[in-house]
């Protein structure tokens, strides 16, 4: 009688303990994921941040004396390449067309 | 014994004591039941909502705002989280010390902090500083004050990585994140997002156990991908920072487009400022002079008269003018020229930039054509540019043009652009006679985890087209009159080794505050420009307004080496091939 009393207590003892060790799991399991939840929004600042940062170190300004070394081969002439023809007044005198009223 | 065992004990207490403790429970059983009754029924929806209250919360997920990034990727404005601080006053003791210590550690004056919580000593949640640095944090972090007395509340501020460029363009976000100016104002709704929400899971202490579900995903903004690039957008500014240096005008500006599709590839305004620190800019620099300045556009309106003539079949092209050796009498004024020409070609008329010969264009047209004419160029109305801000320009009614308006309106007179209706104006000319509306935005994409200039997920905008000359009116005036005022006319200044060059200089005067009439010294000095003459690749447009230095201010002198100087780093930006060899042979 004893033995049974004593076996049924250690058996709903075990469930029991069994019950808690799951529901801490869970627990556990619910905190892990809930982590995730704000280490993906750390994860997004965090490649927000260094996405700033590449940017700014990697800005048009920074770098511009080596674009222009590397891109432009051809430079603006001193002076105008192309000999003017015609002197001021320059005009454009056209005898042989009739005169516009 | 017998007697005391026979007896029933609780006689002792007598049988009326123990009906009462009896009538008691049961009458404590009632009342328990009946609450219990109360509880489940009447009561069951405010005490179910209020243990939910107590063990759910719901918090929100704030959206990020969108990028705005360039053409190439690069990125223009973005935001990161950052703490701001707030206090609770109603839980500060001892406020002279608290005060004193806050504002050692984030610069802030302690009394002002001392003030702002007394007068708001009943409040629960009172704002001592927004977006603070990593540094400031850290320093708040560090001085371990009362718990409850304070905290910080993340929040997302904007960078823009790129500092003071395309300032104007771009805009910026104000202290409570909206969007102010340029095309954060106008974009906001699409770079704003929306947030989301997630339920969390509490402990009887208020303590947060765990995340139940996301119930409301946050949609964050959209990355909104301009047609501006930066590599072209910061030769411009330097550009025009040298001319401003040079000439210390009032105002410049300067807009780089690519003609075939109307985009804007550039568009600077000086004086600038820095949307990373709105707090230390001066009030003339919020203007975007590119589009909410407007000016009379002077010679070099010219080219659409013309074009306008020819395409009507008013004037043909080996047409030539008397030009009254610099005088010309209209009605009761005299129309001078800066050289007493003689007879020019319709061709010279333009390089020389001969009021009287555009006078006698306009006589020919007459005044119901020459209206015409300026507003099937986009003058007067908005160009449809995404910028806030924007103005019409100036347009009069038709029915208040007189007989000065025939001779005004061909030499750019009489009328005012804003620089960006021009440009786009120019624009049409150099790709046949297609005027487009300017854009500055081709797509809004949600999410960017690589960039593809040539595969770019999301809607791209479309232009709107409309003719306005026929294309090889268009070449003509391009390739005839504008190519030659660069290689021998006013424009010469703006000549590039290796490609032939299109523009047309602008020297306009302005009223004189004081007399109210045209003076003779302060100008609106411009030029337009563009190449290659035979297929336009960019267009460039440079305004300086009353340049102060020196006394010739001529749009070839002023504007048009800017002009140059950017015309040829975006040509070779773009990697443009030379087309000298190409334009000999077509010319041949």
């Amino acid at each position: 009688m004893f033995f049974r009393f004593g076996s049924a207590l250690v058996l709903v003892v075990l469930i029991s303990l069994v019950g808690v060790a799951i529901e801490k799991r869970n627990l556990e399991l619910r905190r892990g994921l809930s982590r995730q939840h704000y280490r993906m929004d750390a994860l997004h600042e965090q490649y927000a941040h260094a996405r700033l940062k590449t940017q700014q170190l990697g800005a048009p300004e920074r770098l511009i004396e080596s674009i222009d070394a590397s891109e432009l081969k051809a430079r603006r002439p001193e002076s105008p390449v192309e000999d003017e023809s015609r002197r001021v007044p320059l005009l454009h005198w056209q005898r042989a067309m009739p005169r516009t009223k | 014994m017998s007697t005391t065992a026979g007896r029933n004990p609780l006689n002792e207490f007598g049988p009326w004591r123990v009906r009462l403790v009896v009538l008691l429970l049961f009458l404590v059983g009632v009342a328990l039941a009946g609450r219990l009754v109360q509880l489940q029924s009447s009561r069951q929806y405010d005490l179910a909502g209020r243990a939910q209250r107590q063990r759910f919360y719901t918090e929100s997920i704030p959206a990020r705002p969108g990028d705005v990034i360039d053409r190439r990727g690069r990125l223009l404005a973005t935001s990161i989280i950052t703490p701001s601080l707030y206090v609770v006053p109603e839980r500060i003791d001892d406020a002279d010390t608290f005060a004193g210590r806050l504002g050692g550690a984030i610069g802030i004056d302690g009394d002002w902090i001392r003030r702002r919580v007394d007068q708001h000593r009943d409040k629960q949640f009172l704002w001592i500083k927004r977006r603070l640095s990593t540094e400031e944090a850290e320093a708040v972090r560090r001085l371990e004050l009362p718990a409850e007395t304070w905290g910080f509340r993340n929040e997302f501020l904007r960078r823009y990585p790129q500092g003071s460029l395309a300032a104007h363009i771009l805009g910026l976000r104000d202290v409570d994140g909206i969007g102010r100016g340029g095309l954060e104002q106008k974009f906001d709704h699409i770079l704003r997002g929306r947030d989301g929400e997630r339920l969390l899971d509490r402990d009887a202490r208020g303590r947060v156990i765990g995340v139940v579900d996301v119930t409301e995903p946050p949609q964050n903004g959209q990355t909104v991908v301009l047609t501006l690039d930066t590599v072209i957008q910061l030769h411009a500014e330097r550009a025009l920072d040298a001319l401003m240096e040079e000439w210390k005008p009032k105002s410049a500006c300067a807009i780089v487009m690519d003609p075939r599709t109307c985009e804007v590839l550039a568009m600077v305004s000086r004086p600038t400022f820095d949307p990373n620190d709105p707090s230390h800019v001066a009030l003339t620099a919020w203007k975007n002079t590119s589009i909410a300045a407007v000016y009379e556009p002077g010679s070099t309106f010219k080219p659409f008269v013309v074009a306008w003539a020819l395409n009507k079949g008013i004037i043909k092209r080996n047409e030539s003018f008397h030009c009254e050796h610099g005088e010309y009498r209209m009605g009761a004024r005299v129309l001078h020229d800066h050289h007493p020409f003689g007879e020019l070609s319709l061709t010279d008329v333009l390089v020389k930039s001969s009021n009287i010969g555009m006078a006698k264009i306009g006589e020919k047209l007459t005044n119901a054509e020459l209206y015409r004419a300026v507003i099937a160029f986009g003058f007067g109305r908005k160009t449809g540019s995404e910028l806030p801000g924007e103005l019409d320009g100036i347009v009069r009614p038709r029915e208040k043009w007189d007989g000065y308006s025939t001779g005004s309106i061909p030499m750019g007179q009489e009328i005012a652009v804003t620089p960006l209706q021009l440009i786009t104006a120019h624009a049409a000319l150099a790709n046949g006679g297609r005027l487009m509306n300017p854009r500055l935005v081709t797509r809004y994409v949600d999410e960017l985890s690589e960039f593809d200039e040539h595969n770019l997920p999301g809607e791209s905008t479309a232009p709107i087209v409309s003719q306005t000359v026929l294309p090889e009116v268009a070449q003509w005036v391009v390739r005839g009159p504008m190519t030659d005022v660069v290689s021998r006319g006013t424009g010469k200044k703006a000549q590039l080794e290796g490609y032939t060059v299109f523009g047309k200089t602008g020297t306009a005067q302005k009223p004189d505050p004081e007399t109210g009439e045209y003076s003779s010294k302060l100008h609106v000095s411009s030029f337009v420009a563009g190449a290659p003459a035979y297929d336009p690749r960019a267009i460039v447009l440079v305004v300086a307004d009353e340049p102060s230095v020196g006394h010739n201010h001529y749009g070839g002198s002023v504007a048009a080496p800017a002009a140059a100087d950017i015309l040829l780093k975006t040509l070779a930006h773009l990697h443009v091939p030379s087309d000298k060899a190409a334009s000999r042979a077509a010319l041949k």
